[in-house]
Formats: C-alpha cells, structure tokens, sequence
C-alpha cells in the first residue's frame, strides 16, 4: 500500500508540469473566452441600436438575450476541455510507452521494484483518475467564476441568468457534470474501464509485440461486447423488457465485470508476461 | 545460490535459448562469455523476471522471483534505468522511497569513488559516467546477488579501470555476481567462474582457478579451444 501511494505521486509528477500548462490554458482562455464573447454581444447590441434607433428591450426582442449557454457552448470553453480530455486520452497511452520508448529503459526500474507489479498498474490508472478529477474540478471552479464575470459584464437586461446547476446540465457539460450518485459510477466507472481496457491492451503488445496489438483488439472488442450487452439484448431480443433502472443496474455490473477483467488479465501479463 | 535451469526460450520462431542450465554462488563472480546476440542479456532479464520463457525454472536462493527478490537480487543493464531528467540526488531518493535495502552511506562512498557530483542531471552525463551512476544504483542496495550487462561497453579506459577497481572492492565481496561480456580482458583475472555460450546454448561452464591450476589454461586459452574448435 505504501509502495502504491509513492508510486502514484511519482507518477503524478511526472505529468504534473504539463498537467499545470493545461491548467493555466483551460483558465486564461476560458475567462478570455467570457469577456471577448460578451463584448461582442454588446458592441453587436451597441452598435444595432445607435444604427436601428433601438431601446435595449427592442433589442432583445428582435436579436434576443444572451445567455451563458452562448458562451460555455463556444470553442473558448469547449476547445480547452477538448484539448485536456485529447491530452489526457493521449497520456493513457503515454503514461505506460514512455518508460519504453527510444533509450528509455525506466521499464526495467519499474519492474525490478520490491512490490505487487499490480501496484504499477493501479498507480497509472489512479493517476489518470485523479487528473481527470482535477480538471473536472477546476471545471467546477471556473463555471461560477465565469458565470458571475458575465453577469458583470453584461446589463441584465441583455442576459437570461441561468444557475450553474442549469449550465452544467446543458449539452455535453453533463456528461462532465453527472445528476446524480448513479450517473456519477456509470460515467465515471465506464470512463475508467475504458481506461483500463486500454491498459491491458498495451499490456498485450506489450507483452505479445506485433501479436499483441491483434490479442488487444479483440480483447477490447470482447470487453465491448460485454459492456454492451445488456443494451444489445434489451434492443434485440428482450424487446425492451427491462425498466430504465434495472437497465441501468445492469449496465453497472456489466462494467464491473469489464473493470474486474481487464485488471486481472493485467495482473497476468504484468506479472508474467510483459517484457521490457 | 542462482539457479538456471533447462531454460528455454524463443523470440518468435527463433530459439535463444535452448536447455540452458549453470548455476551461479554467492561470494564468487561468475561470468557469460559470448559474442553479441547468444542470448547473454536475455539470461539476465529471464532470471530478473524481465522477460519469460517457455520453459525450465530459475531459482534464487531456492526460490521464484517474487516482490521480496528485489530487495536481494538487483540487475544492472547496460543502459541507466533511471529518467533521464533526473539529478543523481532525485535518483537515490527514489531508491530510498523504494528499496529497504538502499544503503545511502555505500552511495555516498561510491558518488565520490567516481567522483561524481549529485546536483548532475543524468541526460547531462557523459557515457562512461551514466555507466557509473548505473553501477552505484545497483551496488548501493544491499542485495546478495548483482547481475550487471556488459558494463565496460563502450566506455573510456580511465572509466573501465575504475569499474574494474570496484570489482576487487569490499563493495563486490561476499555477493554473487554475474556479469556478461564479450571483451573479457577487462576481467579475466577477476572472474571465478566463466560459462561460454554460443546461439544459445551453453558450450562449457568452468572454475578459471581450478582450469588455471590443473590445466595451466587462462580463460582465453579455454575460449579458443571451445569457440575454434
């Protein structure tokens, strides 16, 4: 457990200088983002009513308010989160051939170490959960924030005020932002067994070389299988037998099985298997 | 004691190693003599647990490789397995962190027996010093068996006097050692123990005291005999 938990801060660290960069970008261009759009808006608005002659309710009526969704649904708040969820998919990949790749032999450090080599692999998928977390907090940070700079800025009578409940609840934001304690496993679980899906595939070409990336296909394409399954069935065969909740329950235990799997292949080929 | 035994192994459709058994004894410096490719490293990494094979068993004090063995066996490949934008003090505290058997004292002997300076970043270091940083991560746990690949490739001379120093050191004594090599003339008068491999079987495993006293042979003289025959 020890062994585990530095295993984790080293690997935390290792990432964190750039985990920071997309930090620092998400923010400077996220709050960019809010006031360039909202200047916008209101040069457009200023601009249409010296032109029009229009009061600013006549505005609204014929141009319409301006709401936050304007802006979360923009690229300057879009395209951070699409380049830190990029960077992060990227980095499970990363996160394992780095200690491989060119002249890097750190793999052999890795594996000669005094502890469960599963605790290497949980360390790595750990570490890719608490950086998603973390953006995902930042988030969580920044949609108030950024809220409250776009009410500054824009008179309430250009503006539709919408909680951050509601924002985060629009869109894709929700998959960010689950409703509820089951939304939450299923997202985030599902998130996480596809990340260790995708780790116990690199453990097979890892392991398998050229062979390997074909044994990692079609153990991914099985885990896949698995993971659909119950929506496969209750489209297919079942004929829509089971409510909405069991449904979901289901789908859980899929996951949990997918999960369970592609952690305990891992052990093996980690264990016995992999090659530096 | 390190036991090889019937090992067998293939990379694809090629065997590297066919049926190979020797044995190497704490205490006693045993190395693999053979050209580049007969399988010297793969032994190494196989008794590291680094690589499997299909066959035979490879027992260490009697037992698999399990967690624990790392604390008593380490390997020193012929490249550093630290990252590279390490400082060499950020490379021992990740030994600290890791291993119950890193002796700080014995890496602070070594760091200045190399005269090397701690606050270096490893990517900085010349070839024949990454060597010796290398070497002090594996000579500064206390672990009963050391497994070191090639360590004299590609260095200067005044670097591979120093390493050859180490060997005759208190810091060599008592542990069991195999080292591999193609260049033995660092080692000849080092080594107690040579097993000479050729396209992955093992051609002959001798005691270069015994050879030398009975047969009035060097270990290059045996080597002519096995490998011209």
């Amino acid at each position: 457990m020890n062994r585990y938990m530095k295993l984790v801060n080293f690997e935390f660290n290792r990432f964190i200088k750039l985990y920071f960069v997309l930090i620092a970008f998400t923010i400077v261009v996220q709050l960019s983002g809010v006031v360039v759009k909202s200047k916008s808006y209101l040069n457009g608005a200023n601009e249409a009513i010296k032109e029009s002659m229009l009061t600013k309710s006549e505005y609204v009526i014929q141009y319409g308010p301006m709401s936050f969704i304007d802006i979360s649904m923009s690229p300057w708040i879009m395209g951070p989160i699409a380049l830190c969820a990029i960077t992060l998919v990227i980095y499970v990949f990363f996160i394992w051939y780095r200690d491989w790749v060119g002249k890097n032999t750190f793999s052999y450090r890795l594996f000669m170490l005094p502890t469960a080599r599963l605790n290497i692999y949980l360390a790595k998928a750990t570490t890719i959960l608490l950086f998603v977390l973390g953006l995902i907090a930042l988030q969580l940070v920044l949609l108030p924030i950024e809220n409250q700079i776009f009410k500054w800025m824009v008179e309430d009578v250009y503006r539709i005020d919408l909680s951050v409940l509601e924002i985060a609840n629009q869109y894709y934001l929700n998959l960010l932002f689950p409703k509820n304690i089951l939304e939450f496993i299923l997202f985030y679980g599902a998130g996480m067994t596809a990340v260790t899906m995708v780790f116990t595939a690199i453990l097979f070409e890892r392991s398998y070389r050229i062979k390997g990336i074909f044994y990692g296909i079609v153990y991914c394409a099985v885990s896949i299988l698995i993971f659909l399954a119950p929506l496969l069935l209750q489209a297919s065969l079942l004929e829509n037998y089971f409510y909405p909740m069991e449904l979901l329950f289901l789908e859980i235990a899929a996951c949990v099985i997918v999960l369970a799997g592609a952690i305990w292949i891992g052990n093996l080929l980690i264990k016995n298997k992999v090659r530096v | 004691m390190i036991e090889v035994k019937n090992v067998a192994k293939k990379f694809g459709r090629k065997k590297v190693l066919k049926d190979v058994s020797f044995t190497a004894e704490k205490g006693k410096i045993t190395c693999l003599i053979g050209i580049n490719g007969v399988g010297k490293t793969t032994i190494l990494k196989a008794i590291m647990g680094l690589t499997p094979y299909e066959s035979g068993e490879i027992l260490i004090n009697g037992e698999k490789i399990h967690p624990a063995t790392y604390e008593k066996i380490t390997f020193i490949p012929d490249t550093i397995t630290m990252l590279p934008n390490m400082k060499i003090r950020e490379a021992f505290t990740f030994m600290v962190d890791f291993y119950d058997s890193w002796n700080s004292e014995r890496a602070s002997e070594l760091l200045k027996f190399f005269r090397l300076n701690e606050d270096d970043r490893i990517s900085e270091l010349s070839k024949g010093n990454t060597a010796k940083v290398n070497l002090i991560l594996g000579l500064a746990l206390d672990v009963d068996y050391v497994l070191m690949d090639e360590p004299f490739s590609g260095i200067d001379i005044f670097s591979r006097e120093q390493i050859a120093d180490v060997f005759t050191s208190h810091l060599i004594e008592d542990r069991g050692v195999i080292i591999t090599t193609h260049e033995i003339n660092d080692i000849e008068h080092l080594i107690d123990k040579a097993v000479l491999l050729d396209n992955g079987v093992i051609l002959k495993e001798f005691d270069t005291e015994e050879v030398r006293e009975n047969e009035g042979k060097s270990v290059i003289d045996v080597m002519r005999e096995v490998y011209q025959a």
